[in-house]
């Protein structure tokens, strides 16, 4: 009986996964809550492609199976996915669950992928035919919808290295550690000299996917905070009508104020 | 695509060649007989099926055997047979932070886990390296107190 089998290198890993149908595993923490004796696994945690954080001029690039844990204590990681990862679960699942898997879970309440949505972090997909590199936005297509082959993988996300200093990070849930965010906020503000030199907002748990809209955000982007200030009703109101909420466990309207009253406050915060 | 996996179990090398999808908490308990590692939610909530893989605190409910291939995992039964447990054990007794007792096996492999990093840590990070193990009985303050004392008393085990 052979179900699982565990790669040592991407190209065994691009290799089994073209020629087998198995079900990517990293940590488990997903896969396993529905555990079926029967699911053939592709096991990713050995992987050395998929298991290192490093850097080059641009980008910190996470290996697609590095745990919270390991990006936790990692020197490169910027300090919002620090922030973000160690408000993931409990030790238990920090310990085993993987970015990748956040990611690959393909769900809005993912909380290291609602980093990797306002740092507009890119994905390296790779088959074994070839790679790709694309936004993470364009990498969700609509409910548990990926922009993913059959016999494609996650490999490594590409996260910016600058200009993710002054950020705003909040997860309102029902319990602090334990539960799945209900909502959550991320927002990017990088001031120099009077001016916004970049701003970037995502919302997590309120709709089919993680919510980033690049364009309201530019209205802000190259304006004094005096010009922002004056632009605020118009950019606050763009958002009201771009955040459609899902019907979730509680009210859809109690989501979207959270939503609107956070984003309000990372304004404010800014001086704006 | 061989389907034969070995790991350290314990202290022992173990080879294994069932199905690699199944949950390590159901292996460890039917096949292996240790069970102290306690089966409470499958979600990965209670934390009752903690042990600890390379080192690492895990649930291993939420674990495939074909993942634990060449790990070492130590569970209750191997903790129990060392002189940081019996530091643990007078603590939890010291203060009764062992009531029913069903989470007490998971809970001290996660005190283990809180002093093999940090020998004296402070309650926060004792409350933030506990928070994966639920504990209907106690209310949590003595199991604190327990692993204040252990670290204490135990001074240069960990
Ligand atoms: C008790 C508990 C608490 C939790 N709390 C949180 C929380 O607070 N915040 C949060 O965001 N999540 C939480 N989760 C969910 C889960 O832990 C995370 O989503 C985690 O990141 C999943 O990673 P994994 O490695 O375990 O994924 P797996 O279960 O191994 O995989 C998840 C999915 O991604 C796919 N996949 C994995 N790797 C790749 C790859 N390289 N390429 C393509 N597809 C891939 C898999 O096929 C699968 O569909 C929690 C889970 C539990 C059980
Ligand atoms: S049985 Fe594994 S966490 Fe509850
Ligand atoms: S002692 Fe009963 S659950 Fe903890």
């Amino acid at each position: 009986m052979v179900n699982c089998v565990t790669a040592h290198s991407l190209e065994e890993a691009l290799v089994l996964r073209k020629n087998h149908e198995l079900i990517p595993y990293v940590g488990g923490t997903d896969l396993m809550i529905h555990a079926d004796e029967k699911s053939k696994y592709l096991f990713l945690h050995k992987v050395p492609e998929m298991k290192q954080i490093v850097e080059d001029d641009d980008y910190i690039r996470f290996g697609a199976s590095c745990t919270f844990t390991e990006i936790i204590e990692h020197s490169l990681s910027p300090k919002i996915l620090k922030d973000a990862c160690s408000q993931i679960g409990a030790p238990t699942i920090r310990n085993v669950g993987s970015i990748g898997g956040n990611i690959g879970n393909g769900s809005p309440k993912a909380d290291s992928a609602l980093i990797c949505m306002v740092t507009d972090s890119k994905l390296r997909l790779a088959n074994s035919a070839g790679e790709r590199i694309i936004p993470i936005k364009d990498f969700y297509l609509g409910h548990k919808k990926l922009d993913l082959l059959p016999d494609e993988l996650i490999v490594e996300i590409l996260m910016p290295k600058n200009g993710l200093d002054n950020y705003y990070h909040k997860k309102v849930g029902a319990r602090n550690a334990l539960a799945i965010s209900r909502v959550s906020f991320a927002g990017i503000m990088d001031i120099k000299e009077n001016k916004v030199k970049n701003c970037a907002t995502a919302y997590g748990a309120v709709s089919d996917v993680i919510i980033r809209v690049n364009s309201i955000d530019n209205m802000l982007i190259g304006k004094t905070i005096e010009e922002a200030k004056e632009l605020k009703d118009a950019y606050l109101k763009a958002f009201d009508q771009a955040i459609v909420p899902i019907k979730g466990r509680v009210g859809i309207e109690y989501r979207k104020d959270v939503c609107m009253n956070l984003l309000r406050d990372f304004l404010e915060i800014n001086g704006i | 695509m061989a389907n034969e996996i070995k790991f350290i179990l314990n202290g022992q090398e173990q080879v294994y060649d069932g199905n690699l999808a199944a949950r390590l908490l159901d292996v460890l308990r039917e096949k292996f007989n240790l069970t102290g590692t306690k089966s409470g939610c499958k979600e990965g909530e209670c934390g009752a099926c903690s042990v600890i893989i390379d080192g690492k605190l895990m649930n291993s409910c939420l674990i495939a055997m074909g993942r634990v291939d060449g790990s070492t995992i130590l569970t209750i039964e191997g903790y129990s047979e060392t002189e940081r447990f019996l530091a643990l054990s007078d603590a939890y007794e010291s203060v009764s932070a062992v009531q029913c007792g069903f989470c007490t096996p998971g809970m001290i492999l996660a005190s283990e886990s809180i002093l093999s990093s940090n020998p004296h840590p402070s309650e926060e990070e004792v409350r933030i390296g506990i928070s994966g193990n639920l504990c209907r009985c106690t209310g949590y303050n003595s199991i604190v107190k327990a692993i204040g004392i252990a670290a204490e008393k135990g001074s240069g085990l960990w």
